[in-house]
């Protein structure tokens, strides 16, 4: 927290380090500020320095002599230039800086919410605070010790409910639909003059509460010519209108509507009300005028949509866009934060693409259209396995990569499926290598990391008869299972052999006349011709060190005949490869990636007997690996979390802010990064999921669940980060915060609005006195978006951000910001610009 | 971690510059003394007497190119039907492979597909001229660029030690550094440094596809990629023009204030500051133009260079709706939107090196022969080639025909025998096509020949049968008689300008005497003879 100090001489000023006792508070952190620069100007001194990470202040001390103590030096401090107020040349002195960094548990709980979470939320941070660090970290590691709901649905109950709106007599027709088929209870239609409801005023509209029969005033399009008065459901009176719907509203031509007479007054305000009952299905009821001067959109369902509501339709009608929208809902949502990171790293590093298993599918009986549900359904399943997994306390990396194995998904993807090894015509057939090679570089050892070529050979022949099939739910758990014979429509004979006819999922299958029912022998020395020497085992290479170097890690499997009991084969390969070194080390490294910073490599010499922070974290995790500190199984991965997480590289600088995100990233953080609870339980940020996929399609084609390459997206930034990507992530936090136009509902952005932020209300809830105070403001803003910086290293943007609230949208004028009406538009678009500018700053892509 | 007593660029940036709004933009794209090296060599990045520049545009095929059936060899008995029961051409029933001229080009007239021959059967393949080789038919549009000396054919196209991962063997293609994956910047990127030129231009070199390609990344300077011609701008709050301008100041000035080290900053300020610098250039361009062939090639109506609709994709909508006449599949029009604005970049603005990828060539599964998945990737490049040089000898600005080379790369070639799943699986050496007007091509008047590393002549022979070329690594892959470092090299030096030296820093194999790569010979990390640099320019 000291600096070096300069010496100023009566005549020259000679530059003077002086290695004083730095203390550092955090190990391998940098917390020393370098003066860089020292002038008189204008007779003053002028001190530069550079910054250092995680500052709450600079100050800059003097002393005329060594063997004199430092003093807090009087002068003006511009972000990282200090100006003395006295005149220097009276005396000569020495100066150093002095930086109050921020708290290692302040720099801890930064790091926590944007590694193993989604980013930070207003809410998270706070509650990491209260609850201390450690207790988080703990809270989130046993998962399954947080209530969550998300994945439940909620119960249903159908009921009235009342919606008023004002505007303006934009035309003199009302009209009446839903944005889709279906139908709905509608009761006591009101429109009266003025900008509220008087009971005392006349209903301008005719029929309004539907206790006459639909007569000539209201107008029926082809679409709702089905609805009429109805008894079963009454707000009011005697009856209601049942409108049925079934084609998509608009206009005039296609909803139930009013020519209003005598004719409204453009430019008078009217209010219109009106209850309806609510239905658990998915359309939207719109009333509306012509013009939209009065424009009502109200859901149907009484269920908001939620992960539970998506997942609800992802196992009989599923696609994977509601399949991203859950994932990303989950992401936002979750209190279960590293649970959903860990899920994602899962689904990336096993990756799997949703459009081949599509193809695939659409080749095997599916008609086109139909082939998105299974495909859908295997991600899904695959998901949910890990999600479950995850949850258990005894997790090791076996039990995901297993799941992985037995997925579908990687059966189709890696060619598993078509893949056989028996013998056709004299001669063994050639398995198909995808998976043994993936299995090999991108899930367990990692490139030219411990096998070579001729291993693939072998392994693909272990894989020979797993494939997939359509099991009834009864048969989900069983791999000999014949298909499923259970019909969704049995009446139909002939459909009974079509898979769209038939009831459940597509599971592992092991077909054991498939399999290459040879000898296999893996990770044997290879002779010239590339076959494995069998009394020549391949063992740990040296850099490993103890206790790894010098083990044989040969497997060999017998040659059996044609049976069911082939199928341990790849169970058993699995679990030889789950443990060894290689796995472990190449694991732990993309670990250490994502949750660190991404300057780990696989490859370090181990033996060494000084090793950087990066390797020593590396070994640690794989020891806690090798031999977890609790007992029981190799590769449990919470007592490796525990490590990292505990980790002084992680609790530190150097992870704070090294990395950068990626867009799915990006797109959930920005969301979180402004959503709180209200007391309603509605939230002050939110997305159904659909604006972030458009955004990680645009911003570097992250198409989740659909990577064509088995590498996984990448963690680290360069492959992400590029001019046209950073327009879309720009333009992504510009339309989040943009306020939606209003009267007709449309955003004046890109995004709809299921895809929101609103930071005016995040002020409000949070820090109400930011709506009329600049300072305040820009403080709680910046703590918020950028809380591993520190305030001292934030100046200039803060200074820059009260320059913001004080100019007038033109970005000239100065309008002061305190003597704006809360709530006008004027105000409201100042903070809502002033989040977009701070969100579009290049700190933010930094998590 | 930087140590705090290094001075960064990040440091170097903050202490040379004063703090605040009123920073000229241009100190932070200063680049330390240390990269700004003697850059007076050579005549890279400068323009010629014709007052323009030379420069490159690059087509990355990712997946790895089945080489064996897109430049096949005929003339090994070894290409048969056996080895490759569904993969199997024969040479098109019109045509002799053992001819000798130029290449053989059915153009498909008015009346049948683009790909049939006239009785309505596909097409075989396509023979060069040259005795052994042949065109796979969906090349058919590269016959003409061939037969007018503007293409040269390479094959056994690799490099020593060959990774069969495509990360890896993609990575070591783009980097320009096999085997070494501690290289983390891009052979092109390297290239543009040497320039000199991107310290004060803001294009230099350019990607048109979902993000920025390594072979263009570098932590020193920004490269450019273009993701959405049609959305390259920003928005403010409120999104008017006003709000707009006020976003853009203040973000700007954010941009610019001093910070400290992080392991990304540096690299986003740069990419920042490339946006910034590029909005109002790409928004000068009109990306959505149309081009039109200026002559019927094909028999039938001239086609559109770069076809982006049905409606422009050959003569489907003067015709009314015949599939069958499609020139490009119609799953290619992002790519022939993307190949459209690469063009129009080198074309219009003073960017050196512009490029854009094809995805999908890792054919494991039913390949196809003459049609199917393989042959609609190869329509795109045949039609990729042809459009280009039509698009430039016919619209000239700041770049003509003459001024561009084109090359593809991929990382790979593939299995010598077709698999069980009716595809092939990753091997070695694959092949690479060069075009541009500067190609030293076909000649009929000398009987030169433009195809490379194809033939028994060879001074490293194509050695037929099944224990020849095809299987001479590990007796299952076709071995390489050219390193792709050898022909980008010669295109780097002979054609964009670098001095030998600058050469030897983008490709850092060239100073190593053992690698071979001008000269030809042994390479010494795996013994296998290559032929050095082709002859294909000037």
């Amino acid at each position: 927290m000291i600096s070096s100090a300069f010496k100023h001489t009566r005549s020259v000023w000679s530059v003077v380090f002086l290695l004083l006792a730095g203390s550092a508070l955090l190990a391998a952190a940098d917390t020393t500020p370098d003066i860089t620069s020292f002038r008189i100007l204008a007779g003053k001194p002028v001190l530069d320095f550079s910054p250092v990470p995680s500052v709450r202040s600079y100050d800059i001390e003097t002393t005329p002599d060594l063997s004199q103590p430092f003093s807090r030096g009087s002068g003006v401090l511009d972000t990282f230039r200090w100006t003395g107020s006295n005149p220097s040349s009276a005396s000569s002195g020495f100066y150093r800086v002095r930086t109050t960094p921020l708290s290692a548990a302040e720099i801890t709980a930064a790091n926590l919410l944007n590694r193993i979470a989604y980013g930070p939320t207003p809410d998270d941070l706070e509650a990491v605070q209260r609850i201390g660090v450690d207790a988080w970290v703990q809270s989130q590691i046993a998962a399954e010790s947080i209530a969550e709901d998300l994945d439940t649905l909620p119960p249903f109950n159908p009921g009235w409910r009342k919606v008023t709106a004002s505007g303006t007599g934009s035309a003199s027709t009302l009209y009446v639909y839903l944005d889709g088929p279906g139908d709905v209870y509608v009761d006591n239609l009101r429109l009266v003059a003025g900008a509220v409801d008087n009971p005392a005023l006349p209903n301008l509209l005719r029929n309004g509460d539907f206790e006459s029969t639909l007569g000539a005033e209201w107008g029926l399009a082809t679409n709702v010519n089905t609805s009429a008065r109805s008894v079963a459901f009454v707000q009011n009176g005697n009856t209601s209108l049942h409108l049925v719907v079934t084609d998509p509203g608009s206009t005039r031509t296609s909803s139930l509507y009013q020519d209003i007479s005598p004719a409204l007054s453009t430019t008078q305000t009217y209010t219109l009300t009106y209850w309806y009952r609510t239905s658990d299905t998915n359309v939207n009821l719109v009333v509306r005028l012509s013009g939209r001067g009065i424009d009502t959109t109200e859901p149907m369902d009484g269920l908001k949509t939620s992960p539970a509501t998506v997942a609800a339709t992802l196992n009989d009608n599923g696609t994977v866009t509601r399949l991203r929208s859950w994932h990303l809902m989950k992401a936002i949502a979750s209190k279960r934060q590293l649970n959903e990171i860990l899920r994602q790293f899962c689904e990336n590093h096993f990756v799997t693409q949703y459009s081949k298993s599509d193809d695939y599918f659409a080749n095997i009986g599916y008609s086109a259209g139909t082939s998105i549900q299974p495909a859908t359904q295997i991600e899904f399943d695959e998901n949910r396995r890990w999600q479950a997994a995850l949850l258990n306390p005894s997790v090791t990396f076996l039990d995901l990569l297993t799941i992985s194995a037995e997925s579908p998904a990687m059966i189709i993807y890696l060619d598993t499926v078509g893949s056989r090894g028996n013998l056709l015509n004299g001669v063994y057939r050639i398995a198909n290598e995808n998976y043994a090679r993936e299995l090999c570089e991108l899930f367990c050892f990692g490139v030219d990391n411990g096998y070579d070529q001729g291993d693939i050979v072998q392994i693909s022949r272990v894989w020979t008869g797993w494939t997939t099939e359509l099991r009834a739910p009864a048969d989900q758990g069983n791999p000999f299972a014949p298909r499923s014979t259970v019909y969704k429509d049995p009446s139909v004979i002939t459909n009974k052999t079509v898979v769209t006819n038939l009831v459940g999922n597509w599971t592992l299958r092991y077909s054991p006349t498939r399999h290459d029912p040879r000898p296999k022998h893996v990770f044997y020395q290879k002779d010239a011709a590339g076959n494995p020497i069998t009394t020549q085992p391949k063992t740990v290479p040296a850099r490993f060190g103890p206790p790894w170097a010098g083990r044989p890690y040969n497997l060999s499997f017998a040659a059996s005949s044609y049976g069911t009991n082939t199928f341990q084969e790849g169970y058993k390969l699995l679990q030889h490869m789950a443990n060894q070194p290689f796995t472990q080390e190449f694991i732990t490294v993309k670990l250490c990636r994502l949750f660190i910073h991404d300057e780990f490599h696989t490859g370090y010499d181990f033996t060494d007997k000084v090793s950087s922070p990066e390797e020593s974290l590396v070994k640690a995790v794989m020891l806690a690996w090798e031999n977890p500190p609790g007992g029981g199984p190799k590769g449990q991965i919470r007592p490796i979390l525990q490590v990292l997480l505990n980790s002084d590289l992680f609790r530190s600088t150097l992870s704070s802010q090294q990395k950068v995100r990626t867009p799915i990233e990006f797109g959930v953080a920005a969301v979180r990064a402004l959503r709180t609870a209200r007391a309603d339980g509605s939230f002050t940020a939110d997305s159904d999921g659909l604006g972030i996929q458009t955004l990680l399609t645009r911003a570097g084609r992250m198409r989740l669940f659909d990577r064509a390459e088995p590498d996984g997206y990448p963690e680290t930034a360069s492959p992400w980060i590029s001019a046209g990507t950073l327009a879309e992530r720009l333009r992504f936090v510009q339309s989040l915060t943009l306020k939606t136009t209003g009267t007709d509902g449309r955003p004046a952005g890109e995004l709809d609005n299921n895809t929101f932020a609103d930071p005016v209300a995040l002020l409000r809830e949070r820090k109400p006195a930011a709506l009329s105070d600049a300072g305040v403001a820009a403080d709680y803003l910046l703590n918020r978006l950028f809380p591993a910086e520190g305030a001292a290293n934030l100046a200039a943007y803060r200074t820059l951000a009260i320059q913001f609230l004080n100019t007038a949208d033109n970005g000239v004028t100065p309008s002061a910001y305190s003597s704006l009406t809360v709530g006008s538009a004027t105000h409201d678009n100042r903070i809502r610009g002033l989040v977009a500018f701070l969100m579009t700053t290049p700190r933010f892509q930094e998590q | 971690m930087n140590s705090p007593h290094i001075l960064t660029r990040r440091s170097f940036l903050s202490r040379s510059s004063a703090l605040g709004l009123g920073t000229a933009l241009a100190t932070i794209t200063d680049i330390p003394f240390v990269m700004k090296r003697a850059l007076a060599d050579g005549s890279l990045g400068k323009p010629g007497p014709n007052g323009r520049t030379k420069k490159l545009l690059f087509l990355f095929l990712r997946g790895a190119n089945d080489g064996l059936n897109a430049l096949i060899p005929y003339g090994d008995p070894a290409y048969n039907s056996t080895n490759r029961p569904t993969l199997y051409i024969p040479t098109d029933a019109d045509a002799s492979w053992q001819t000798s001229g130029p290449a053989f080009f059915p153009t498909s007239g008015p009346d049948t597909g683009t790909f049939l021959r006239p009785d309505g059967s596909p097409l075989g393949g396509l023979p060069l001229g040259n005795g052994f080789a042949g065109l796979h038919p969906a090349l058919k549009f590269l016959a003409p660029v061939y037969n007018v000396g503007d293409l040269a054919l390479l094959h056994r196209v690799g490099y020593p030690q060959q990774s069969r991962s495509h990360f890896d063997s993609q990575n070591y293609w783009e980097t320009g550094s096999p085997r070494d994956s501690l290289v983390r910047d891009g052979l092109l990127y390297r290239a543009m440094m040497e320039s000199g030129l991107t310290t004060t231009n803001a294009l230099t070199g350019v990607s048109i596809q979902s993000s920025l390609p390594l072979i263009l990344r570098g932590s020193k300077a920004a490269m450019t990629n273009l993701s959405d011609t049609g959305r390259y701008n920003l928005l403010g709050v409120p999104n008017t023009a006003a709000g707009n301008t006020k976003a853009d100041a203040f973000l700007q000035a954010a941009t610019r204030s001093p910070a400290p080290d992080r392991m990304s900053r540096d690299f986003l300020n740069l990419q920042y500051q490339n946006l910034n610098q590029t909005l109002a250039i790409f928004a000068s361009i009109n990306f959505n133009q149309e081009f039109t062939d200026n002559e019927a090639t094909d028999g039938d109506l001239p086609y559109n260079l770069f076809p982006t609709s049905n409606a422009t994709n050959g003569s489907y909508a003067a015709r009314g709706n015949n599939p069958a006449k499609y020139v490009v599949p119609t799953s290619s029009y992002d790519f022939f939107n993307s190949l459209r604005s690469a063009a129009l970049i080198l074309n219009k603005t003073d960017a050196l090196v512009a490029g854009t990828q094809i995805d999908g060539w890792d054919t494991h599964s039913n390949q196809g022969g003459a049609s199917g998945s393989h042959a609609n990737l190869l329509r795109r490049v045949g039609w990729a080639l042809y459009g280009l040089r039509k698009y430039f000898l016919q619209n000239p600005d700041k770049c003509s025909w003459d001024d561009l080379i084109v090359v593809t790369l991929s990382e790979f070639g593939r299995t010598s025998i077709e698999n069980d799943d009716n595809g092939t699986d990753h091997a070695e050496a694959s092949v690479m096509f060069v075009a541009g007007g500067g190609v030293k091509g076909f000649n009929a008047a000398n009987s030169r020949k433009a195809v490379f590393a194809c033939n028994p002549s060879d001074t490293v022979p194509w050695q037929t049968g099944q224990t020849g070329a095809m299987f001479q690594t590990e007796g299952r892959y076709l071995r390489r008689a050219l390193d792709y470092r050898s022909v980008l090299g010669k295109v780097i030096r002979d054609h964009l300008g670098a001095s030998q030296d600058q050469l030897n820093r983008i490709i850092p194999g060239y100073s190593n005497p053992s690698e071979a790569l001008r000269a030809g010979g042994t390479q010494s990390s795996d013994g296998v003879r290559i032929m050095g640099e082709p002859d294909i320019l000037g």
